[in-house]
C-alpha cells in the first residue's frame, strides 16, 4: 500500500510542478527567453502571501489573487522595459541577463527578508483526508486543485480568447503576427506577465506546503525547466504531463534510492530527455525553434 | 601590430611578476582570485567564444578538478604538483564522454544540459561520503611555511596557470582546430559540408577548455585548503565567467582575461564598500553589461569612448 501513497504524493507534488512549469514553458515557447529568475519571482509571490498572513492574518488561499496580480504587473514592466531591449540578442545574452536578475532578486530578498526559512501555517495545516491507508493533507489537496484549475484556465485562455490566440500566433511567426496587427512587444510583455503571475501564484502555494528561503530559487527554476523539457515547450498539456512525471519520479526515487539522490535523478532524467528527444514528449517541431 | 600587442602583454606580465614584492597581503589575495577567474574565463572561452557553445555549467570541471586534487592529496598522499596532470585529465575524460551526446544540442538546450550535468555531479559528490567527505567537505593538508611565502606561492601558481591558459588559447586560435571552431561558430552545417568533422572538433575544444578549468579547480582547492560541494560547484561563478567573457570580447585571446580583471576589481571595490548589498550590485552590473556592452568593452569603444555608442548598442537588439 505504501506504493499507492507514494504515487498519490507524487501526483500532488506534480500538480505544483505543473503550475510552476506552465509559466516557464509559456515564456520560453513564445518569447524564446529562458527565464532563470522564474524561481526568484515565485519566491516573491511566496513572501507576499507570507507577509499578508503574518500582518493581517488573511487566509493564504484568499490572498492568492494579490500575489498573482502583483507579480503579473512586475513581469509586465520587466519585459516591456528591460527584456524587450535585448530580446533579439544572442540567446546566451538573455540567459545571463535573467541570471543577473535572479542574483539581484535573491540578494534583495536575503537582505530585506533575511535568509531564514519561513512558512505559512494556517489553523487547518495539520488536518488531512484519510481514505483507507492513504493520507492526503487538505492543504496539499487544495493546492493540487488550484494548480489544475489554473492550468486549465490558462489553456482555455490561450485557445479561446483573442489575446491568447495572439500570443500563440506571435510564437509561431512573429512577422506574420505583426502583419495582422499584433504588437509583438505588447504580446511579449503580456506573455512574460502571465509567466511571472503564474510563478508568483505557485510560490504562494509553495509557502503553504513547505518552508522556503531565498536560497531555494535556483532549485525551483530548475524544476520548472525540467517540466518544460519533459513536456515540450510552450505547451500547456506538455507542462501538465511533465509536472506529473517529475513529481512521481521524484517521490518514487526518494523512496527507492534515497532522498539525497532526488536532484541527481531529476537532472539525469532531464539530460536523458534532452539527448533522446530534445523537443519533449509532446513538443512539436515549430515551437521553440531558434528564431533568431 | 601583433608585435606591439605582444610587447604590451610582456610588460604587463613583468609588472605582475614584480607586484607581489611591493603590495600587501590583501591585494595579493585579490589578484590571486582575479587570476583564477581570468584563467577560468580564458579556458572556457575556447568552447564559449571560439566555438559558440554556451557551456553554462563549465564550472562542473572546476569542481571536479578541485575534488581530484583534494582526494588524491588526502586519500593517496600525493604531492600538490603531482595532482595537476590528473586534474587536467579528469576534465578531458569527462568532457570527451559527455561531449558525444551533449554537444549535439544547441543553444539553450546545450546551456541547460551543462547546468544539469553540473548539478548532477555536485549531487553525486555530495553523496560519495567515503571518498569525498560529502556535505562535511574535505580538508586538504595545509601548506608548510611562512604566510608570506604561501601567499606568494599561490599568486605565482595562479599566474602561471593563467599564462598557460592564455598560451593554450593562443595556440588553439592559430592551428587548424581554431579555424575549424570558427567555422563551426559561424555556420555549423556549412562547416560540416566543407569536410570538418564537427563532433570531433567540438569535443576537442570542450576537452581543452575542461582541462584548463580543471587545473584551476585543483589549485583553488589547495589554496582554500577546504572544499565542500557548495564552494566548488557554484552557479554564480558560471555567470561571472560569462560576464567576463562578454565584457572583454569572446572571440579574442586576451579579451576574457581583461574582462576578468575589470569585473573582479570592480567587484572587489564594491565588496569592500557595500558588503551588505554586494550581491545586488553584482546582479545589476551583469544586467548593465548585457544591456549596454553586449559586444564587449573593446569592440564597442574601438574609436574612443562616447555615450552614443552605448545607446546604439542598446537599440540594436530591441524588439
Amino acid at each position: 500500500m505504501i506504493i499507492l501513497q507514494i504515487l498519490v504524493n507524487g501526483f500532488l507534488l506534480g500538480g505544483f510542478y505543473t503550475l510552476i512549469g506552465v509559466g516557464f514553458t509559456l515564456v520560453w515557447g513564445v518569447t524564446n527567453i529562458i527565464n532563470l529568475a522564474h524561481g526568484a519571482i515565485a519566491l516573491l509571490g511566496a513572501y507576499i502571501t507570507y507577509f499578508i498572513f503574518q500582518y493581517w492574518h488573511i487566509d493564504p488561499f484568499i490572498s492568492l489573487p494579490v500575489s498573482f496580480l502583483s507579480m503579473f504587473l512586475f513581469g509586465y514592466i520587466l519585459q516591456r522595459y528591460l527584456m524587450n531591449l535585448v530580446v533579439k540578442a544572442q540567446i546566451f545574452m538573455l540567459l545571463i541577463l535573467t541570471f543577473g536578475l535572479e542574483i539581484f532578486l535573491v540578494n534583495f530578498m536575503t537582505t530585506f527578508f533575511s535568509a531564514d526559512f519561513k512558512s505559512v501555517t494556517p489553523d487547518y495545516a495539520g488536518s488531512s483526508l484519510v481514505l483507507g491507508d492513504i493520507v492526503i493533507p487538505y492543504i496539499r489537496l487544495g493546492v493540487f486543485m488550484i494548480c489544475v484549475v489554473v492550468t486549465l484556465i490558462m489553456g482555455f485562455f490561450l485557445d479561446r480568447t483573442w489575446t491568447g490566440k495572439a500570443i500563440k500566433a506571435t510564437s509561431l511567426d512573429i512577422e506574420a503576427a505583426m502583419m495582422s496587427g499584433i504588437n509583438p512587444s505588447k504580446i511579449y510583455a503580456l506573455t512574460f506577465a502571465f509567466g511571472s503571475g503564474l510563478a508568483g501564484l505557485s510560490g504562494s502555494l509553495l509557502s503553504l506546503t513547505q518552508a522556503f528561503s531565498p536560497n531555494i530559487a535556483g532549485g525551483l527554476t530548475l524544476r520548472a525547466f525540467i517540466v518544460s523539457i519533459l513536456g515540450g515547450l510552450g505547451r500547456i498539456e506538455g507542462a501538465f504531463l511533465g509536472g506529473i512525471i517529475l513529481g512521481i519520479v521524484e517521490t518514487m526515487s526518494s523512496y527507492v534510492i534515497g532522498e539525497s539522490y532526488k536532484n541527481a535523478i531529476a537532472f539525469g532524467l532531464m539530460v536523458l530527455m534532452l539527448i533522446i528527444k530534445p523537443s519533449g514528449l509532446l513538443g512539436r517541431k515549430y515551437y521553440a525553434e531558434v528564431k533568431h | 601590430m601583433l608585435n606591439r600587442k605582444f610587447f604590451f602583454f610582456l610588460a604587463f606580465l613583468f609588472i605582475l611578476v614584480l607586484l607581489p614584492f611591493v603590495i600587501s597581503g590583501y591585494w595579493l589575495r585579490v589578484l590571486t582570485q582575479t587570476f583564477l577567474f581570468a584563467a577560468i574565463a580564458t579556458g572556457s572561452n575556447i568552447i564559449i567564444g571560439y566555438t559558440g557553445y554556451p557551456a553554462f555549467g563549465n564550472i562542473a570541471f572546476f569542481g571536479v578538478g578541485a575534488y581530484v586534487t583534494g582526494v588524491l592529496m588526502t586519500k593517496y598522499q600525493m604531492g600538490f604538483l603531482a595532482t595537476m596532470p590528473f586534474c587536467a585529465l579528469s576534465g578531458i575524460i569527462l568532457a570527451a564522454l559527455l561531449g558525444i551526446p551533449i554537444l549535439r544540442l544547441k543553444g539553450h538546450y546545450f546551456a541547460i544540459a551543462t547546468v544539469g550535468i553540473m548539478e548532477t555531479i555536485r549531487e553525486l559528490v555530495d553523496n560519495m561520503t567515503e571518498l569525498t567527505g560529502g556535505g562535511l567537505g574535505l580538508t586538504l593538508p595545509i601548506m608548510q611555511g611562512e604566510p608570506e611565502f604561501i601567499y606568494k606561492y599561490f599568486y605565482f601558481a595562479m599566474l602561471i596557470c593563467l599564462v598557460f591558459a592564455l598560451l593554450v588559447s593562443f595556440i588553439v586560435s592559430k592551428i587548424k582546430l581554431g579555424y575549424a571552431l570558427k567555422a563551426i561558430r559561424v555556420d555549423e552545417d556549412a562547416a560540416s559540408v566543407m569536410g570538418i568533422n564537427t563532433p570531433l572538433y567540438k569535443t576537442a575544444a570542450w576537452a581543452v577548455s575542461a582541462a584548463i578549468v580543471g587545473v584551476c579547480g585543483g589549485i583553488y582547492a589547495y589554496w582554500l585548503s577546504y572544499i565542500d560541494p557548495h564552494t566548488v560547484f557554484v552557479g554564480t561563478y558560471s555567470v561571472k565567467m560569462f560576464a567576463m567573457i562578454l565584457l572583454g570580447g569572446g572571440t579574442t585571446v586576451i579579451g576574457p582575461m581583461l574582462g576578468a580583471f575589470i569585473l573582479e576589481l570592480i567587484s572587489e571595490v564594491v565588496w569592500s564598500k557595500f558588503i551588505a548589498i554586494h550581491g545586488m550590485v553584482l546582479g545589476l552590473l551583469i544586467i548593465f553589461i548585457i544591456l549596454f556592452l553586449p559586444k564587449g568593452l573593446f569592440e564597442t569603444f574601438k574609436g574612443g569612448f562616447s555615450f552614443k555608442k552605448l545607446l546604439s548598442n542598446l537599440r540594436e537588439n530591441k524588439l
